[in-house]
């Protein structure tokens, strides 16, 4: 007989919507908790991980100059000055002490800034010559920064550049800047085995995988004589007017 | 904040350590001339609007309209509400393309499609309270009283409520801004990423609705018109719909607030504008093979030769083919003008298809048909007038066209 | 009066059943826990125009009585002030009178279409209009095939007028007032009973009827019913409706609505995760 009543199709949606309720609003914590036990793990791989060509940041669009620093002008005139990623990716995490000031003057490869890790600094030369218009303030309270993004939040200062054709000329950029900062990575493992004396076995892991490929954070558990060997031999600028 | 290319022009400005109500207390001066061409046609006809709407509460709708028991539905639901959302689609779409797809290009042009979206949503579920008929009791499907679950137009309606608060959610990192608030902005963008999720999907739901809302009309839509599909067409269409809008928008809030837009957004709009044509031929495209489809599925053939028939020619034809073509032809050629001719015949298509499936082609065969009085004309021109006034209110004050103050960390 | 017609019914029912089917449904009829639709039969056959139903059905609603006479030929349809109307029709039979109002259906296009479910179909058959729900969105209108309900226009306090078969009345175990002021041509009852009725007539008479009871199919079924002398489209009825329910032309989209939800959003997060690798470009190094 007829006794089914008429909304006999469309009995169960009012529940249905309710649970479609619960699926939205389960699935942000769900989709949160995810994601971040992956970044953890992928945190932990990264620092027991191996420092190659292949995991380093290198944009196209700016220069790169030989002691590791970076330059980039906007169209506004003004330069982006900052740290490369393989340089942040051998010291590991450091803080940045900036030495100068804005509306000071800066000349090209006179000492800018300074970063440190536990107590073991490097001197940071300037690549451009210019006014200094700004520091990344940002920077002393997140120093991660400098090591997530040292392109892009990490820069280090903003300058108005007096002479950017003359002094970027020899610096590298493009396809050039990638092929030498591949170069430097060789070069650097060279460095290190060229100091493979001063190693302990123990020490001898931490820097070189089974593969023989270099640990991420290569220098940061390192004594400072390597950083200062490093500073010297290596970035090669004690010396101001030794360099282009 | 100067632009560079009028250093003497000062902007609005965003609120910078002030309170918040002497902020606001300045900010509700009015801005700009008082009789702009604009202002001189929109104030007579809101005021007349205004008046109209008075009679329709007071003595009926029958009193302004011409709705007849045979055709119950007219201008202000064809038009106001099916039409105006499906324009408002572009929010959806672009909001898709820049946070899922991420297509960075279109970032700059996110901001005013999602206040444009939400004011059209506002703006047009307000217009539906006109139509009511015992508007006090439009509270009930709300809170739980009576939910008839049953109904398309209950999803329907519950999706507009929802998205309204999507929308004003992805839209609030900008009252923030303008409002100085910098933690609120913080936290509200965060939520951004959901809001847009949970956006993309009621639109495709409520797109697709409207067109099953005359699912149960069979036998009173026309042949060439109704069909299983119409929610999908409605959905597929109101893509290119949206974007179309953007197009013709954002044409006209580009010369009009010339003097908000950074040099670099400027240069990006020529941009912007192919990219936009670009997507616009390929959803048509794809919706023209779907008209095909259903047109052979309803074995509608015997239906072409008669005078809907060409109606619906000329439709598909003339306002969804020849656009098409012309997005094609104006991308390749990277011509902006007649992109935006084309946009403008993408949205006289979408009207009409939008029109003759709850209007023109329902009861198409009713002996009395329907033609919406002056009246309903100028309360929708009054809807629309208002939505306008509200968004150039905004747009000259708020951070939307504008950059963002300094203190927002831009880089992404 | 009351009392008499429905023993009367009753044992028509019972004879009529009998006849037909030959089982003893007789237990069934007496059972009044049973749960079945009440509908309407009427018979153009035994319709003589008189409009007492038009009448008797104004005064109980509180609506205009309209002192009509009835011509030939046209088509009178319900309004906003009239619930049911007569037409007569000149046909291949002579003249013939169809009454219109509300085919109460089974599975009723309005109700599913009501988002306040102010339109409502009641668990004794007939489909009513609440007013304290409706808020006069008219897709009850849009939505039914048979374009009964009909809408105040021209009131600040709009009502849909549409018959509903004296719903009060049924309740306190009245019948409606139509059915009750016919002579003849209208009879209340179960639907159930009412369709075997029809059956025995149009079997009894088969040259008086058309071999077809408007109403058993049509629209997933109504419970308004009605047989006739001649085909139904000569009566101003709409013979091109489909026979199954209209709401469930809607099940197809409501049906996909959660599974849509659920979905979507976890395609759109997935894609949103596969892309993030692809912020970090040139045109964001400014």
């Amino acid at each position: 007989m007829d006794v089914f009543s008429y909304n006999n199709i469309f009995e169960t949606k009012g529940i249905e919507y309710l649970v479609v309720i619960a699926f939205l609003m389960l699935l942000i914590p769900f989709w949160i908790t995810l994601n971040k036990k992956v970044k953890i793990a992928g945190q932990i791989r990264q620092a027991a991980g191996i420092l190659t060509a292949r995991t380093l940041k290198i944009p196209q669009g700016i220069f790169y100059s030989r002691n590791h620093t970076w330059a980039h002008l906007e169209m506004s005139g003004i330069a982006n000055v900052g740290l490369d990623d393989l340089l942040l990716h051998i010291t590991g995490d450091v803080r940045f002490n900036h030495l100068k000031n804005p509306k000071e003057k800066i000349k090209k490869g006179e000492l800018l800034a300074e970063i440190e890790h536990n107590g073991k600094t490097l001197r940071i030369f300037s690549p451009v010559s210019g006014e200094i218009l700004d520091i990344n303030e940002v920077l002393t309270d997140n120093p991660e920064l400098l090591n997530e993004d040292p392109y892009l939040k990490g820069w280090m200062y903003k300058v108005r550049p007096t002479r950017w054709i003359a002094e970027t000329s020899t610096y590298f950029i493009a396809e050039d800047a990638t092929n030498w900062l591949g170069k430097e990575l060789e070069r650097f493992k060279d460095f290190l085995s060229g100091r493979a004396g001063f190693f302990s076995p123990e020490s001898a892991r931490l820097i070189l995988q089974d593969g023989g490929e270099l640990t991420d954070h290569t220098l940061s558990d390192l004594p400072a004589e390597v950083w200062q060997n490093f500073q010297e031999d290596f970035l090669n600028h004690t010396d101001p007017s030794k360099h282009a | 904040m100067k632009s560079l290319n009028n250093p003497v022009v000062t902007i609005a400005r965003d609120n910078d350590g002030k309170s918040v109500l002497r902020f606001l207390a300045g900010e509700l001066k009015p801005k700009g001339k008082w009789l702009t061409p604009f202002n001189i046609i929109s104030i007579p006809v809101i005021i007349l609007g205004l008046v109209l709407i008075v009679i329709r509460f007071w003595k009926g709708i029958g009193s302004i309209t011409n709705l007849s028991q045979d055709i119950p539905w007219g201008l202000w639901i064809g038009f106001d509400v099916v039409t105006g959302v499906a324009f408002a689609g572009g929010a959806y779409v672009i909001t898709f393309m820049v946070y899922i797809l991420k297509m960075n290009r279109y970032h700059s042009i996110v901001r005013v499609t999602v206040l444009n979206g939400f004011l059209a949503y506002v703006f047009y579920a307000g217009a539906l309270l006109l139509d009511l008929g015992r508007p006090w009791n439009v509270i009930n499907p709300i809170i739980g009283n009576s939910f008839g679950t049953s109904s398309v137009l209950f999803l329907v309606a519950w999706h507009f409520l929802l998205y309204m608060l999507a929308e004003l959610i992805e839209f609030s990192p900008a009252i923030a801004e303008w409002l100085g608030a910098k933690r609120a902005r913080k936290i509200l963008s965060g939520m951004t990423l959901a809001a847009v999720i949970f956006g993309i999907t009621l639109s495709t739901l409520h797109q697709s609705g409207l067109g099953a809302l005359f699912l149960m009309a069979k036998e009173k839509i026309h042949p060439l018109w109704y069909s299983e599909f119409i929610p999908l067409m409605f959905l597929v269409s109101s893509v290119f719909a949206g974007l179309s809008m953007v197009i013709f928008e954002g044409s006209i809030s580009h010369k009009v607030f010339f003097n908000q837009i950074s040099e670099k957004n400027h240069k990006a709009q020529k941009g912007i504008i192919s990219g936009l044509s670009k997507i616009c031929a390929g959803a048509m495209f794809a919706y023209l093979f779907l008209q095909v489809l259903v047109f052979i599925h309803g074995k509608r053939w015997e239906y072409l030769d008669t005078p809907m028939g060409y109606w619906y020619l000329t439709e598909i034809a003339g306002f969804v083919l020849i656009p098409m073509i012309l997005f094609f032809y104006s991308y390749r050629r990277q011509n902006i003008l007649m992109i935006r001719i084309a946009a403008i015949l993408t949205m006289l298509g979408v009207i009409l298809n939008r029109l003759n499936v709850t209007v023109i082609g329902f009861r198409w065969d009713a002996p009395v048909h329907y033609v919406p009085t002056w009246m309903e004309i100028v309360v929708t021109l009054t809807v629309i007038f208002t939505e306008i006034w509200i968004f150039r209110w905004v747009i000259n004050r708020m951070p939307v066209l504008r950059e963002s103050p300094s203190w927002v960390n831009k880089v992404k | 009066m009351g009392i008499d017609r429905r023993i009367f019914i009753k044992t028509l029912g019972v004879t009529g059943v009998t006849l037909v089917t030959g089982t003893m449904l007789g237990a069934e009829v007496a059972d009044d826990e049973a749960i079945e639709f009440q509908g309407m039969l009427y018979d153009s056959t035994r319709c003589v125009g008189c409009r007492l139903c038009e009448v008797v059905c104004a005064e109980t609603h509180n609506l205009p009585v309209l002192k009509v006479k009835l011509k030939t030929g046209v088509l009178r349809k319900n309004s906003e002030t009239q619930r049911t109307v007569i037409n007569k029709f000149a046909t291949s039979k002579g003249d013939v009178s169809a009454k219109k109002q509300c085919m109460h259906c089974n599975e009723p296009a309005c109700a599913a279409a009501c988002l306040t479910q102010a339109m409502h179909k009641t668990k004794e058959g007939p489909v009513i209009w609440r007013s304290e729900k409706c808020m006069g969105c008219r897709f009850c209108m849009v939505s039914c095939p048979f374009d009964v309900p009909k809408f105040e226009y021209h009131s600040a306090n709009p009502k849909i007028q549409k018959c509903d078969m004296c719903y009060d009345r049924i309740v306190s175990g009245g019948i409606p007032a139509c059915a009750e002021a016919c002579g003849d041509a209208l009879i209340f009852g179960s639907r159930s009973l009412l369709i075997a009725e029809a059956r025995r007539r149009i079997a009894e008479n088969p040259k008086d009827y058309v071999d077809q009871i408007y109403g058993e199919y049509v629209a997933g079924g109504t419970g308004f019913l009605h047989i006739g002398p001649v085909p139904f489209n000569e009566l101003g009825m709409n013979t091109g409706l489909q026979n199954s329910s209209y709401p469930a032309l809607t099940k197809g989209f409501l049906y996909s609505v959660p599974a849509v939800f659920v979905l979507l959003p976890s395609v759109l997060l997935g894609i949103h995760e596969a892309t993030k690798n692809n912020q970090t470009n040139d045109e964001e190094l400014e």
